[in-house]
C-alpha cells in the first residue's frame, strides 16, 4: 500500500513523484512507456536544489546554424559578440540591432521564468499586475505588444535578413498548428528564450529524466493503467491493465488531461461542461521526427533549414489543408553519426508517412555527409495526437488558460487526483511536475 | 484672422461626431475637410446618373445609440431601415445550389439551421447569448479613454482601478470566456461551437474584415465579437442600412453640430498642424491660409497626423518609431455595380427577402483562408470573400426606377500588391470579383450597366486612409486598448499639448462608430464620458 501513485515517467511525472517521496510519502511511480533517454527543456536552479540534482544542461554551441544561399553558414552563438560577427556578413543593419533585441527579450524572459515557476496567476491577480507593472515602463509595454503578436511581425521589426528571421521565425512555432504570421507567436520565441541565457532562443537538453529514472526512492512499476478509481468523489486510486489495483489517496497524471479525465476516470463523474471543454482542448502535432544514420560525423551539431519567414509560412499552408508541406522547415540535430531530423508541419495521421523522409534527405542532401540509413519515427505514445506539449501552447491555452482555466491549479474536481504533465502550465518538461507537487504540498 | 476655440483636422464622422459635441458644449468649432464634400469614408455619391452609392462604407451597425441619442441625428435625418437576413449561397453544384439564410425570425433561422445540422441549431441559441453577454462585458470599454497601465499619473490610476474593479467584477467564467476571444482564431474558436461549414465560414468572416488575418490566425475571434458589439435601437446583433446610402450619416452629425454653432468647411486641405514650442496652435492650409486655435483634433489617421501633418522633428524619437511601426496593411476593396435587374441566385432565384438582407460569399472556413493564402504573399485573392448588399432594394430612392445598385465588399485585396496596383489591376480585381460572384448569380454579367472598382490604393487617395485600411489601422490585440496608436498615448491626448486624435487610429477602432470622436471630445472637455 503507498500513499502516492504518479503516472507516467516522463520529466513532470520523475520530479514530482521524487519531491513527494522526499517531503516523506511512499511514492509508486507507475511508467506507462519506457523513459527518454534525453529532456527538452531548461533546468531551473531551484528545481535541481531541491531534489539535490546535478544536471547536466546543454545547448549547442553554435545554438543555430543556418546555411546561406550563396554558400557559408549563419552562426548564432552563445557569446553575442560572436553571434554579431556572424550576422554583420549578412547585413550591418541587423548585426547592430542583435545586442539590443538580446537585452529586450532576455528582460521579458526573466518575467516569464518568475511566472513559470509558480502556479498559474489568474486573470485579475494584483500582484501579477504588479509584477508586470515593476518591470518598467519598456519592458511592460513590450510585454504586452509583444504577447498578443505574431512573431514574423517582430522579427520584421527589428531585422531584414531573411536567414535570420526565418530560422527564429521557425524554431517559435515549432510543435506549433501556426505559421509565423499567425498573432500570438512571438510569445513562443519567449517560451523556447526562458531559462537560457541572453541570445540563445532555444531550449537546451539535459539529462533531467534520466538522472531521476535510475534514482532510489520511488517504487516504480511498469504497467499502463486502466483506469483511475473513484469513491464519493475522492480519488482511491489506480486500476493497472492486468486488473491490479493501486490503492493510494493521492494521484498524480502526468498523462494528458483528455486521457486522464475522459478515458481513465469512469464516465459520469465529471460535469458534461468540463468534459465537452476537454474535448475542446487543442493537441494537433505538426511534426515528424527522423533518425538519420550518416556515413560519418559531421563537423557540426545543429542545422536548422528555413531560409525565410515566407518559407516557413507556405510549409504553414500544406497543413491546414491536411497535408504534409512540400518544403517543410528542418531543425537538425547530430550527435556523433547520427542525426536527428525534426521536421514540419506534417499532420500527426500522416507523420510515419514514407515520403516524409525522402523530402527530408533530399532536401538536406547539400549540407550533410552521405546518409547510410533513415527511419522516420512514430511521435511518443504520451504525446496526444503526436502533440508533445499535450496541449498546443497557444495564448487561449498558457498561463490561467492551460490546459482549462478549471485545472489550471492543477487540481481536478475530483479530489486527490492532481494534473502535472506538458498540458499544465509552464508546459516546461519538468516544471509542471515541479509546480503540482508543490501545490499538493500546500493543499 | 478668426480665432477658433477648436479646429478639428477631417470631416469624416469621427471629426464631426467630435466636432458637434464640442460646440453642444459652448466651444467655438471649425472643421476643416480636405474634399469637397464631408464624411470621409462615410459618405454617399451619384456615382453613375441616377444610381447611388455608399461608396466606401456601407453598412450601419455600430454606431453608438448615445450618440444617435445625445446629438439626436434621427432629427437631423438619421434613419436606419435593418437588414435582417443573411444568405451565404453554397458552391453551385449542377442546377440546385445550396444555401445557408441566418433569418432574424428565430424559429424559421432554426429550423434552416437545423436543415444543415441538428447540432448547430442546438448550439446557436448559447453561443449567441454566450457573445452578446461577452459584448455587454466590454461594452463599458469602448465609452471611456483607455488608461494607461504604466502611467503614474494619478487619473489615469484611478481609472485603471475602476477598471480593474469592473473586470474583479465579472464571473471569472466571463473572463476566461473573453480571453479566448480575444486570443482565439475565429475558425478554432467557432469549431468549438459548430460543425457546418457554410454557417462556420460566414461567422468568421466578421473575424477577417478590415484586416490581414486569415481566420486561422488567433486575434481574429475577437473581431467577430465587434461586429457582435452592433447596436441599433438597444437591439444588439442588428445590422442597418442608413437611408441614403452612408453619406446620411456624416451628414446627420454634421447637422447635428452646425445646429450646435459648428463650422464646417469644405476645399480646406490641412498641410501642416501648427507648432510652436511644445504646443499646437493651429493649422496651415494648403492655400497658406492660416487657422488659429488653442486646440486641435486630428480625425486623420495616426501615420498622416504624425508623419505627415506634424512631421518627426516635433516628436519624441520613441513616440516616432511606435507610429512607424504602427500596422495599417489595407486588405478590402469594394466593387460597387449599377444593375439593369436584381441578380438571380442559382439557389434562391425569385427575388425575395433575401435580397433586401446581406449576402455573403463564404462557404466555409477554408475557402476564406485560401483566399487570405493569396494576399499573404501580394496577391489578390483568386475567390475572394464578397459581403454584398443591395441598397436599393432597402430604400429605391437610390437607382433609378426598376434598376438597382450593388455594393460589394471584397477581400482580400493587399495594398502591398505584388509590382503595385494599377489600371490593369484594378479591372482584374474588378472582373475576379464579377466572374466569382456570376457563378452563384448567373444573370449578373448581363445586368451590370456600370462598375465602379475601388482598391485599397484608390481608398488611400480618395479618402486619406494610410494604407486603404478602413480602419485607420489594423485592428490587432497589439494595437487595441491602451496601445492604440502607441502606448501611453491611447487617450486622444498627443505629445504635443494642445494636439488630440478623434479617428479610428485610436481606441475603440473603426467602423461607423463614432466612439473616438465622442471620446475624443470628453477628454478634450475633461468628462466623464
Amino acid at each position: 500500500m503507498s500513499d502516492v501513485v504518479v503516472i507516467g515517467a516522463d520529466a513532470n511525472g520523475l520530479v514530482a513523484a521524487h519531491l513527494l517521496a522526499r517531503a516523506g510519502h511512499k511514492v509508486t511511480l507507475v511508467q506507462e512507456h519506457g523513459a527518454r533517454e534525453r529532456t527538452s527543456g531548461w533546468v531551473p536552479a531551484a528545481l535541481a536544489r531541491e531534489l539535490a540534482l546535478d544536471v547536466a544542461v546543454e545547448w549547442p554551441d553554435p545554438w543555430l546554424r543556418a546555411p546561406l544561399d550563396g554558400g557559408g553558414v549563419l552562426e548564432l552563438w552563445r557569446d553575442r559578440a560572436k553571434s554579431v560577427d556572424s550576422i554583420r556578413r549578412l547585413s550591418a543593419r541587423d548585426a547592430g540591432a542583435w545586442p539590443r533585441f538580446c537585452e529586450r527579450m532576455s528582460a521579458l524572459a526573466r518575467l516569464l521564468e518568475r511566472i513559470y515557476l509558480e502556479p498559474p496567476p489568474s486573470l485579475v491577480d494584483l500582484r501579477f499586475a504588479l509584477r508586470v507593472r515593476r518591470l518598467g515602463r519598456e519592458a511592460m509595454e513590450d510585454f504586452m505588444r509583444l504577447l498578443p503578436m505574431p512573431v514574423a511581425e517582430l522579427l520584421d521589426e527589428w531585422f531584414a535578413s531573411d536567414v535570420l528571421k526565418g530560422a527564429l521565425g521557425a524554431l517559435a512555432v515549432r510543435h506549433l498548428h501556426q505559421g509565423p504570421r499567425s498573432a500570438g507567436t512571438a510569445f513562443r520565441l519567449l517560451h523556447y528564450h526562458a531559462g537560457s541565457p541572453s541570445g540563445v532562443f532555444r531550449s537546451p537538453m539535459s539529462n533531467l529524466a534520466a538522472l531521476l529514472h535510475t534514482r532510489a526512492g520511488v517504487g516504480m512499476r511498469e504497467a499502463k493503467v486502466s483506469g483511475i478509481t473513484v469513491r464519493g468523489g475522492e480519488v482511491t486510486g489506480v486500476v493497472l491493465d492486468g486488473g491490479q489495483e493501486l490503492r493510494a489517496p493521492l494521484v498524480l497524471s502526468a498523462a494528458d488531461p483528455r486521457r486522464t479525465l475522459v478515458e481513465l476516470v469512469e464516465p459520469g463523474l465529471l460535469d458534461p461542461d468540463l468534459l465537452r471543454a476537454l474535448r475542446n482542448v487543442r493537441a494537433r502535432g505538426v511534426a515528424a521526427k527522423i533518425v538519420l544514420t550518416l556515413e560519418r560525423a559531421p563537423e557540426w551539431q545543429t542545422l536548422t533549414l528555413a531560409p525565410s519567414l515566407d518559407y516557413v509560412e507556405r510549409a504553414y499552408d500544406d497543413v491546414k489543408y491536411g497535408r504534409i508541406s512540400a518544403k517543410p522547415w528542418l531543425d537538425v540535430m547530430a550527435d556523433g553519426a547520427s542525426a536527428e531530423v525534426h521536421f514540419q508541419y506534417a499532420p500527426h495521421e500522416q507523420s510515419t508517412d514514407a515520403t516524409i523522409g525522402e523530402r527530408a534527405a533530399k532536401l538536406l542532401a547539400p549540407y550533410l555527409p552521405p546518409i547510410k540509413q533513415g527511419k522516420v519515427l512514430a511521435p511518443p505514445a504520451p504525446w496526444p495526437e503526436g502533440q508533445p506539449h499535450q496541449a498546443e501552447l497557444a495564448l487561449d491555452q498558457a498561463f490561467w488558460m492551460r490546459p482549462l482555466p478549471e485545472l489550471a491549479g492543477y487540481c481536478t474536481p475530483i479530489k486527490g487526483l492532481w494534473l502535472c504533465g506538458q498540458a499544465m502550465h509552464p508546459a516546461v518538461a519538468g516544471i509542471a511536475g515541479y509546480n503540482c507537487a508543490r501545490e499538493i504540498g500546500r493543499a | 484672422m478668426k480665432r477658433y476655440d477648436a479646429i478639428i483636422v477631417g470631416g469624416g464622422h469621427n471629426g464631426l461626431a467630435c466636432a458637434a459635441y464640442l460646440a453642444r458644449a459652448g466651444r467655438k468649432v471649425l472643421v476643416v475637410e480636405r474634399r469637397e464634400r464631408i464624411g470621409g469614408a462615410a459618405m454617399t455619391e451619384e456615382v453613375f446618373p441616377g444610381f447611388r452609392f455608399s461608396v466606401f462604407s456601407y453598412v450601419v451597425s455600430l454606431l453608438r445609440p448615445e450618440i444617435i441619442r445625445e446629438l439626436e441625428l434621427p432629427r437631423h435625418g438619421l434613419h436606419i431601415l435593418p437588414l435582417e437576413s443573411t444568405l451565404t449561397p453554397l458552391r453551385p453544384d449542377g442546377k440546385a445550389g445550396d444555401y445557408l439564410a441566418q433569418w432574424s425570425d428565430h424559429d424559421q433561422n432554426r429550423r434552416e439551421l437545423a436543415r444543415h445540422s441538428v447540432r448547430d441549431a442546438e448550439a446557436y441559441d448559447e453561443f449567441g447569448l454566450l457573445l452578446h453577454r461577452m459584448a455587454r462585458a466590454i461594452k463599458p470599454l469602448l465609452g471611456v479613454a483607455p488608461p494607461d497601465p504604466a502611467s503614474l499619473d494619478l487619473r489615469e490610476l484611478w481609472d485603471l482601478w475602476r477598471l480593474g474593479r469592473y473586470f474583479r467584477g465579472l464571473p471569472e467564467k466571463d473572463l476566461h470566456a473573453l480571453w479566448k476571444l480575444l486570443t482565439m482564431s475565429a475558425a478554432d474558436y467557432l469549431d468549438e461551437w459548430f460543425e457546418g461549414e457554410a454557417l462556420k465560414g460566414t461567422k468568421s468572416a466578421s473575424g477577417i474584415i478590415g484586416t490581414l488575418l486569415g481566420p486561422r490566425s488567433p486575434g481574429t475571434a475577437y473581431v467577430l465579437l465587434h461586429h457582435y458589439m452592433g447596436e441599433l435601437d438597444g437591439v444588439f446583433r442588428a445590422w442597418g442600412f442608413a437611408r441614403g446610402g452612408n453619406g446620411s450619416v456624416s451628414a446627420a452629425i454634421a447637422a447635428a453640430a452646425q445646429a450646435h454653432g459648428a463650422e464646417i468647411r469644405t476645399q480646406a486641405p490641412v498641410s501642416k498642424i501648427l507648432i510652436s514650442g511644445s504646443s499646437a496652435t493651429g493649422a496651415v492650409l494648403d492655400n497658406g491660409e492660416e487657422l488659429r486655435a488653442p486646440i486641435v483634433v486630428s480625425g486623420a489617421d495616426p501615420r498622416r497626423t504624425f508623419l505627415g501633418l506634424v512631421g518627426e522633428q516635433h516628436l519624441p524619437d520613441e513616440f516616432a518609431a511606435a507610429i512607424r511601426r504602427y500596422k495599417f496593411r489595407g486588405s478590402s476593396a469594394k466593387v460597387n455595380l449599377a444593375l439593369a435587374e436584381p441578380p438571380r441566385f442559382i439557389c434562391m432565384p425569385q427575388p425575395g427577402p433575401h435580397l433586401r438582407g446581406a449576402i455573403s460569399i463564404s462557404p466555409s472556413v477554408d475557402y476564406l483562408e485560401r483566399a487570405y493564402d493569396d494576399a499573404k504573399y501580394g496577391e489578390i485573392s483568386r475567390r475572394p470573400y464578397m459581403d454584398i448588399i443591395m441598397p436599393s432594394m432597402l430604400d429605391p430612392a437610390m437607382a433609378p426606377p426598376g434598376k438597382h445598385v450593388m455594393s460589394i465588399f471584397v477581400q482580400y485585396a493587399p495594398y502591398h500588391l505584388n509590382g503595385g496596383w494599377n489600371d490593369a489591376r484594378r479591372e482584374e480585381l474588378g472582373d475576379t470579383v464579377v466572374n466569382t460572384l456570376a457563378e452563384y448569380a448567373p444573370n449578373l454579367k448581363s445586368a451590370i450597366l456600370h462598375r465602379q472598382v475601388i482598391t485599397p490604393a484608390d481608398i488611400e487617395r480618395i479618402v486619406g486612409l494610410s494604407e486603404g485600411n478602413i480602419f485607420q489601422g489594423e485592428l490587432t490585440l497589439q494595437q487595441m486598448f491602451f496601445l492604440r496608436p502607441a502606448p501611453a498615448w491611447a487617450r486622444y491626448r498627443t505629445p504635443i499639448r494642445g494636439l488630440y486624435q478623434c479617428g479610428s487610429g485610436t481606441h475603440p477602432g473603426g467602423g461607423v462608430m463614432g466612439a473616438a470622436g465622442r471620446n475624443a471630445a470628453m477628454e478634450i472637455l475633461g468628462a466623464r464620458a
